[in-house]
């Protein structure tokens, strides 16, 4: 062995070591802030029941939209050849590098009561998506169905399509061949990109508050809570960021190889 | 070695040759450089940011960096040590549990005084007369609760004996956002400041409301003990009560001082 090869691994675990204070302090910080006796009452508070009785059927539904609409988009990605792939594409994936507030000023633009296709829909039905759940539900949706296209249609191209020929030549129609082989093949990765857009979902901070408002009860997630009782309730704010962070970690730890295909 | 030797003798004199430069810029007003950092209610945007401008034109190496924000958040930002050398608040209250913990350099003054008003979109579509009123619109916007401007405004709404539903109300962070859901957003009404309204030129049209005509806004301002550089934190708490920084106050709307 050389000097070189000797020399270099430490450097790098050091940088390397670096890289992990850097996530690892500021959590540990957190951590710290709790104040473990209270945090049964402050979790239990009415502001934090309504915010994470919220967030839970927000993200919900967000992840089912992601879903309903994510995977076949996955499909699309994944196996048709049309020209602007590669741009449709990069457009889907666009709200993960977006900063969220602009996701909301977007959203608003499109769906606010003057907006696109919002001004249309509120001035023939009346139907209002700021200031409402289906707003925060629509926010989510934005932020979290790029992270479950990714995720579905990396497992989609790693298939063997061998085996979908073969159930082709045995005389199963596309959507036989869709339903019975390619779906269940790609379940598990289907669950892995649910699991990481309703992680992503129940975060999610800009988009909501820019476009679907802070409202008790309405708008008013997890996220939006903690801002709003940061000052005036340190300890259920606290105890609210203390939850995020666990329920993700979980998240994170039960995808654990899965949680980026690495093909 | 000749270079050894000449190098650390060359940083000093460099050094100093650069002290001399600062400590002897141009006819400085207050006489004193350097940079501080000024927490202000987010109602003070707009003036502050004139009053900073004019501070550094007048005062030659002089930096003033505005923090911008809630000043009951600013207010607990200063209780944890953030190193800021003035703060402006939009009430007395966050200023006096300031004064009270000992963070203040000296006494707070009040430099100006604030109304609050009720805004609607523009041309009033909704023909919102008074609070009450609001109870029947879509979506208020109003300050946070522990916010200067939320605990006025949930005066005013009081003193019109009118409850409104939490489900109807969009809170924002400070007095900007809480415009800014009007402005910027599909909120029917706000309850914000007169100056913010101003401000906001033809985007709102505006409402008195004779509950908000009694109520006034104070607005101390104090420079904080922690500061690093008090001599400059006092200069810019007198610019801002000496006649030049009143005219700024005063054309964005603001109220004298009692």
């Amino acid at each position: 062995m050389n000097p070189g090869t000797r020399r270099a691994p430490w450097l790098l675990l050091g940088l390397a070591a670096l890289g992990v204070a850097c996530i690892a302090l500021p959590l540990l910080g957190l951590v710290r802030l709790v104040s473990w006796r209270d945090l049964g009452d402050a979790l239990g508070s009415a502001e934090a029941t309504d915010a994470i009785r919220l967030s839970l059927w927000c993200s919900a539904w967000a992840t089912v939209l992601s879903v309903l609409l994510g995977v076949p988009l996955a499909w699309v990605l994944a196996r048709l050849e049309f020209p602007g792939r590669r741009v449709l594409r990069a457009l889907v994936l666009l709200p993960i590098v977006l900063p969220p507030v602009v996701g909301g000023v977007a959203l608003f633009a499109a769906f606010g009561r003057e907006g696109l296709v919002g001004g249309v829909l509120y001035d023939r039905f009346g139907i209002q998506f700021t200031f409402s759940t289906a707003g925060a539900v629509l926010a989510e949706t934005f932020v979290a169905l790029p992270f479950l296209v990714i995720t579905v249609e990396a497992a989609i191209r790693a298939l063997d399509p061998r085996l979908e020929e073969a159930a082709e030549e045995l005389g199963a129609s596309r959507g036989t061949v869709l339903r019975r082989v390619t779906l269940p093949l790609v379940a598990p990765g289907i669950a892995a990109g649910a699991a990481l857009a309703w992680a992503r979902a129940l975060g999610e901070f800009g988009a909501t508050i820019t476009f679907a408002g802070n409202v008790a009860g309405r708008t008013r997630t997890a996220p939006l809570a903690v801002y709003l009782l940061l000052e005036s309730d340190p300890q259920v704010a606290v105890a609210l960021s203390l939850l995020l962070l666990v329920v993700c970690a979980v998240v994170l730890v039960a995808l654990r190889d899965r949680w980026w295909p690495a093909r | 070695m000749r270079r050894g030797r000449s190098c650390p003798v060359a940083v000093v004199l460099l050094a100093l040759g650069i002290a001399g430069c600062a400590a002897s810029a141009g006819p400085a007003r207050s006489g004193v450089t350097g940079e501080i950092t000024v927490s202000a209610a987010s109602s003070l945007t707009d003036a502050f940011t004139e009053i900073a401008a004019r501070f550094e034109r007048a005062n030659p190496g002089t930096r003033v960096t505005l923090n911008l924000g809630s000043s009951s958040v600013l207010a607990a930002q200063v209780r944890q040590g953030a190193p800021v050398d003035v703060f402006a608040s939009a009430d007395a209250g966050s200023m006096s549990r300031l004064r009270t913990a000992g963070h203040l350099a000296g006494p707070p003054r009040v430099f100006a005084r604030n109304r609050l008003v009720l805004v609607t979109r523009p041309g009033n579509p909704r023909r919102i007369g008074s609070v009450a009123d609001l109870r029947r619109v879509g979506t208020v916007a109003l300050c946070a609760p522990s916010a200067p401007c939320g605990r006025y405004a949930a005066r005013v709404v009081s003193a019109a004996g009118v409850v409104i539903p939490e489900p109807a109300v969009t809170r924002g962070i400070d007095a900007r956002a809480t415009l800014g859901a009007i402005t910027a957003g599909d909120a029917d009404a706000a309850i914000v400041y007169a100056t913010d309204a101003r401000a906001a030129g033809a985007a709102v049209t505006r409402v008195p409301i004779p509950e908000a005509r009694d109520l006034l806004a104070v607005y101390p301002i104090a420079a904080l003990r922690s500061s690093t550089r008090p001599a400059l934190a006092r200069a810019f708490t007198r610019y801002v009560r000496s006649p030049e920084g009143q005219s700024v106050l005063r054309s964005a709307g603001f109220l004298p001082a009692p």
